[in-house]
């Protein structure tokens, strides 16, 4: 077992882009090493000392090498991008960008999550414990495929455009999303225990399932029966009819 | 006076039958010369590769390209060959670079050099948006430029051809051209623009432009004789109509047969047909589809007044970009891809579509082994230009990966032998052991380019030629193409040097400078009676039908930071 | 006494290019063509008071400084700033765009266009689908029906109509307005929608479930259609969805009501994805209405030189773009940038509260001609020469057609683009030292 502690010195504005920091990246590196690592800060890299203090306990393989955040980072940015094993634990706030692309591993945060949390994440586990942002396990600007593996649970409300583009893996919300969650979906599976505003728009495949209130629902699904999904019965919908969609929207 | 002597450069210039001697090239104020002073600075070439720097005759580089850059943000960071790709921060000699497929102009500039070339036309400037082009060309570093205009569905153009009114088409081509400040004429699915101005395509040579009453077929000779009367250093340049549908190959022979009768006064081609790989397809349909080239080589070998380029497909990701509107929306529906489209007022139509050519689809192994099949068929490689219509094929990045494909039969086995039976079926590449040589390859990457577009300074390194040159890292009498054709590719991926017009601009693959590059533009000269006839019909156009005043339509000197202006003289 | 014709337009995104422009003692005293917008610039500058000298900020007062000690004031901002964000650049010349982007790249900063407030969305909709387009001359010349979408020309592109579309007499649409169905569709009942043949008003933020009920009607899905969408009855979709079918040439403009209402640039893509289903059935197109004279060149000209079309970072050398991440809102609000360059842009008008308490904390540069809420907060002010009247310089119509504007009479005042190029200068001459 390596054990990483990165305690914030102080609070910063300009965001630190951490996507150095991984259990891939520290494992088997002494607290020197770890401290001396670059991070960019800006238009200019400056050695992650400079701004946590690190403690180091051990050293192993990046699968059992746990890094745990102390303090808000909510200005710190790509924690976790890319990593294919290991844990990451973050308590308090985090910035956009955690677990971008992430393959494997896990990661949780007990704090609330910025924007684009997990996006075009491929394998792995990212659990919330607080509220998400926008672009939840989305996709990247321009690509018809974002998330397609690994599971982000939520344990919280999220805002606009949950799973964007998602074609794989699954997302699960305790609470409530904002507008447009699932949009352009090509597989994969949304479970929202809250409500949802316009869900699966141009959905072409994959499961949404809404406990809560649905708003606004698109005119592009069809009626089709019920579905019964763990004992609760949903209203089933087929759609998106104009993406000559297969997928399957369950609401309440 | 700044002199240079390139001492053991293997050279291959076809231009002057030279094939792979070594020998040293004198340069002086950026020009080949005869011989140099001792106070000339040295460059080794090691006895390696050396030939005059490329020049790709048709590239989507600059203008449309912008609207795929756009549409694709995803491509930026695309890094599918690296060196050659993706983002690359800024240095103290080089600009930022991104993009793969439709990397930003600097990046252009770049990585064009870095492969060895040194000159490029863009494939379709429109008259209206012609400025835009030259903003382009301006940020586009080290690289000569040139570029064709539009015409194929232009309103004006076809009223003449109509109303048989062939010297004030010449007359109205000339000015077009003065406008766009273009080099050559260029004809996209002749008539099918103008069509899709109403969603609407032409469906072969014969079938007239709605409203407008002329063919493809008048449209076409209508130009080609303003061409040859304008004396134009180009001929007209052609995208046949029927792109991309199987059963294209025989409007394709048969617009190639109509030029038979066209006789340039200029010691060139009578045409130019381009990305022939999308217009040589045989079948009725995509379930019966399969290779055309045969037919189409056949043709070609028994054919001397025109020349072709390949539009080879590179696997992976592309963009296709065109002013063959109905073919992108065409390819957007069937791919359930992003489309862009922009028609120009009065003048013709474009759009970009992304997509992915696969070896797994039988449909993208048939257009892959097309492009090779008419390298290998056609027996004369001065008729022959290598392009992959970048990036419709794909980007120009992959042109040393394309060379493999000519050169070595073992890596087009390797490639083949991932392909299902539906393909196999459909091709006849692997029953072809043919091999191009260096000598061959230069041919149709720089020395054919010198006569096709009449720019003898080019592509050859004759004594008085621009002192453009690229030198490889192969030692030619050590190396077997066939087998090492990895080692080929890597050392066309990144010359040892590249000088343009004497300045050493790429090193071991590195740039090293990035002085501003030429833009040739042709300005023919018309008699003042005709032309002001011509004047008064498009200031009607203007005055009715564009949104653009006439006095704003031509392209300003201040664009332009390095014009040559090549004359022509029309014969009325 | 200079009478100079075919001037461009240098207000909105019409970009009029038949301005008659009358010069007397370097002045423009009189203009023929322009709109009232287009008036309020060509003559309404020399009503307006300029920023006559650069200044600098000190003791909590602007006080007049040679060109040179602001450039050396800017320029020593800059290096030594970890995050600028440089914003504005859509009321000049591409030229002056070009140096401004060079010089965010060699600083490492961020640079965003007013289309951060605009049609920013317009952009994100176009990465998801596509821009179908044409140019304003084919409505002109064909289009016999005209969709305005949250947008009111009558007001903002007040030419548009005439030169372009409602109005305008083309090769095959001889009849001018008669020629055309001109259907206005919004939140409530404009100016424009008073001229049009068919009003369709929608409730508040409603857009995108009329975007995909029209194309549910027009792919033949009229089962999943509700009986009301957006406030209005299934009957009035079919309607209006046979109305663009039918069409031999549609084009839909469309404005601020669908890029800035609820789910924003998801509007502009479903209008993209109605486009191409619609060119099933017949031609149709769709433009953007652009406010600012040359928001589009930014888009053009930063697409070529950075591979994106706004909001790129260029922090870590080389351009980096994410609108929620890198506009220039984004990291306003966020309280990122330690500096800020402001030219031919109105941030301390039209940016939230929060994003402007945070441009008052950090050294603002302002590159403008005019004083505006801005220069309140502004360290270093620069006066700059106006385009298109006092510079010449490329500009990109809503329809990406570019043009050249003119100069129109003299000037003392610098250039957008020379000011630029002296800061890059300078900066490198800073950062050598260093």
């Amino acid at each position: 077992m390596q054990a990483v502690k990165l305690s914030l010195k102080k609070a910063n504005k300009i965001p630190i882009e951490a996507d150095t920091v991984t259990p891939d990246n520290l494992a088997g590196k002494t607290k020197e090493e770890i401290e001396a690592i670059p991070v960019w800060y800006g238009n200019g890299q400056c050695p992650l000392g400079d701004f946590f203090t690190v403690e180091v306990e051990g050293s192993d393989s990046a699968e059992n090498t746990k890094i745990v955040f102390e303090g808000d980072v909510s200005r710190v940015k790509r924690i976790g991008q890319g990593m294919s094993a290991g844990e990451i634990e973050i308590n308090g706030n985090v910035d956009m960008h955690c677990g971008f692309g992430m393959k494997g591993g896990k990661i949780v945060i007990n704090g609330d999550a910025d924007s684009w949390l997990g996006c075009e994440m491929k394998g792995g586990e990212i659990i919330l414990n607080g509220n998400a942002t926008y672009y939840v396990g989305s996709g990247y600007r321009g690509e018809s495929c974002g998330m397609r593996g690994g599971k982000i649970t939520i344990n919280g409300n999220a805002k606009d455009y949950l799973g964007e583009h998602m074609c794989g893996g699954e997302i699960l919300v305790t609470g409530n999303v904002g507008l447009l969650p699932a949009i352009s979906n090509n597989g994969g599976t949304i479970v929202i225990e809250g409500n949802a505003t316009m869900p699966a728009s141009e959905m072409k495949n994959g499961t949404v399932i809404i406990k809560g209130e649905v708003s606004d629902l698109l005119p592009s699904y069809k009626e089709d029966g019920t579905e019964e999904v763990e004992g609760v019965s949903y209203r089933k919908f087929v759609g998106d009819v104009n993406a000559g969609g297969k997928g399957m929207l369950l609401v309440k | 006076m700044s002199e240079i002597l390139i001492k053991n450069a293997n050279v291959c210039d076809p231009a002057q039958a030279i094939n792979c001697e070594t020998m040293d090239i004198c340069i002086r104020d950026g020009k080949i010369v005869e011989s140099v002073s001792e106070n000339a600075k040295v460059i080794d070439a090691g006895g390696r590769l050396t030939m005059a720097g490329g020049f790709d005759g048709h590239t989507h580089s600059a203008g449309k390209i912008n609207v795929g850059r756009f549409i694709n943000p995803n491509d930026a960071r695309k890094n599918l060959v690296p060196g050659l790709s993706g983002p690359e921060a800024r240095t103290e000699k080089t600009r930022a670079q991104v993009g793969y497929n439709t990397p930003n102009t600097y990046a252009i500039g770049y990585r064009y050099a870095k492969l060895g070339y040194t000159t490029i036309c863009e494939a379709a400037i429109p008259l209206l948006a012609a400025r835009h082009t030259h903003e382009e060309f301006k940020e586009i570093p080290i690289l000569d430029k040139m570029g064709l205009s539009l015409f194929g569905s232009n309103w004006q153009v076809m009223e003449y051809i109509r109303d048989k009114e062939p010297e004030k088409l010449a007359a109205y081509v000339a000015w077009g051209l003065k406008a766009s400040r273009g080099y050559g004429v260029k004809i996209v699915n002749a008539g099918g623009g103008e069509a899709w101005g109403w969603g609407k395509n032409v469906s072969g040579l014969y079938d007239p432009v709605p409203n407008f009453d002329v063919t493809p077929a008048e449209i076409l000779m209508g130009l080609a004789e303003a061409n040859e009367k304008l004396q134009l250093p180009h001929s007209v340049h052609v995208h046949c109509n029927n792109l991309g549908k199987p059963g294209n190959y025989e409007t394709t022979i048969e617009t190639m047969k109509m030029f038979e009768k066209v006789k340039p006064v200029v010691d060139r081609q009578a045409l130019h047909v381009t990305h022939v790989q999308f217009n040589a397809y045989a079948g009725t349909s995509w379930r019966d589809f399969e290779t055309g080239a045969p037919m189409v080589a056949d043709y070609l070998n028994g054919a001397d007044h025109l020349t072709f380029d390949l539009g080879q497909v590179i696997f992976g990701p592309a963009v296709t970009m065109t002013a063959d509107g109905p073919v992108e929306y065409a390819n957007s529906r069937m791919l359930h891809e992003k489309w862009s489209n922009q028609d120009i007022e009065l003048e013709d139509a474009s759009g970009v579509v992304p997509l992915s050519y696969s070896p797994k689809s039988f449909i993208n192994a048939v257009q892959w082994a097309i492009g090779i099949e008419l390298a290998l068929l056609v027996d004369d490689p001065w008729k022959m230009m290598f392009t992959t219509d970048s990036p419709n094929g794909g980007s120009f990045v992959n042109y040393p990966e394309a060379y493999t494909y000519l050169m070595s039969a073992k890596k087009r086995e390797q490639i083949i032998s991932g392909f299902g039976q539906m393909a196999l079926d459909r091709m006849v590449l692997p029953g072809l052991d043919k091999e191009l040589s260096f000598y061959e390859l230069a041919i149709m990457t720089r020395s054919m380019q010198s006569k096709m577009y009449s720019r003898p300074e080019k592509g050859n390194l004759k004594v008085g030629s621009d002192a453009d040159v690229a030198i490889y890292d192969i030692i030619t009498s050590d190396i077997d193409p066939s087998v090492e054709h990895e080692k080929v590719k890597q050392a066309f991926s990144g010359a040892t040097y590249t000088l343009k017009d004497g300045k050493v601009v790429v090193k071991d693959g590195k740039i090293e400078a990035t002085p501003m590059g030429r833009t040739y533009w042709v300005n023919a000269k018309v008699p003042a009676d005709i032309d002001s006839a011509m004047q008064k019909d498009t200031d009607i156009k203007f005055r009715k039908y564009y949104t653009v005043s006439k006095s704003n339509y031509m392209v300003e000197d201040s664009y332009l930071p390095i014009p040559v202006e090549i004359s022509a003289e029309g014969e009325f | 006494m200079p009478v100079i014709k075919d001037a461009v337009c240098s207000l909105c995104g019409s970009l009029c290019d038949d301005i008659t422009v009358t010069v007397e003692d370097n002045k423009i005293t009189k203009i023929e063509n322009a709109c009232i917008l287009g008036h309020s610039k060509f003559v309404g500058m020399f009503e307006h008071d300029r920023i006559e000298k650069p200044m600098i900020r000190k003791e909590g007062e602007l006080v007049p400084v040679s060109y040179e000690e602001a450039i050396e004031a800017a320029s020593k901002i800059l290096v030594n700033s970890r995050r600028t964000l440089s914003y504005g650049w859509c009321s000049t010349s591409c030229e002056a765009i070009s140096k401004a982007i060079q010089l965010a790249e060699e600083t490492g900063s961020l640079i965003d266009s007013t289309a951060n407030v605009c049609h920013g969305p317009s952009a994100l909709a176009a990465q998801e689908k596509g821009a179908p387009g044409a140019s304003l001359g084919e409505i002109k010349n064909r289009a016999d029906v005209i969709v305005f979408w949250g947008c009111n020309p009558v007001h903002a592109h007040p030419r548009h109509m005439s030169r372009y579309s409602s109005f305008s007499k083309g090769f095959f649409s001889t009849k001018g307005r008669k020629s055309r169905k001109m259907v206005v569709i919004d939140v409530r009942k404009t100016d424009t929608a008073k001229l049009a043949d068919k009003y369709v008003e929608i409730e508040q933020g409603s857009d995108l479930l009329l975007i995909t009920a029209l194309r549910s009607a027009v792919n033949g899905h009229e089962d999943v259609i509700p009986e009301t969408v957006a406030g209005i009855s299934k009957e009035e979709v079919l309607e209006l969805a046979e109305t663009l079918k039918n069409a031999q040439f549609s084009c839909i403009f469309f404005g601020m009501g669908v890029t800035q209402s609820r789910s924003k640039y998801k509007n502009g893509d479903g209008v993209s994805s109605l486009i191409s289903d619609l060119n099933q059935h017949s031609k149709a197109v769709m433009i953007g209405m652009r406010g600012h004279y040359n928001v589009t060149g930014f888009g053009q000209v930063a697409t070529w030189e950075t591979g994106f079309p706004m909001a790129i970072d260029f922090a870590r050398g080389f351009p980096y773009y994410n609108p929620g991440e890198t506009g220039a809102n984004d990291v306003l609000v966020r309280e990122e940038a330690d500096a800020a360059i402001i030219s031919a842009a109105d941030a301390g008008a039209h940016f939230p509260q929060k994003a402007v308490r945070h441009l008052a904390k950090i050294p603002v540069i302002q590159i403008d001609p005019y004083a505006n809420p801005t220069t309140e907060l502004a360290d270093v002010v620069i006066p700059a020469a106006v385009v298109g009247i006092e510079a010449e310089g490329t500009a990109y119509r809503m329809d990406a057609i570019p043009l050249r504007m003119k100069k129109l009479i003299d000037t003392e005042f610098k250039t957008d683009e020379q000011i630029a190029k002296d800061l890059i200068a300078k900066v490198r001459e800073l950062k050598e030292g260093a």
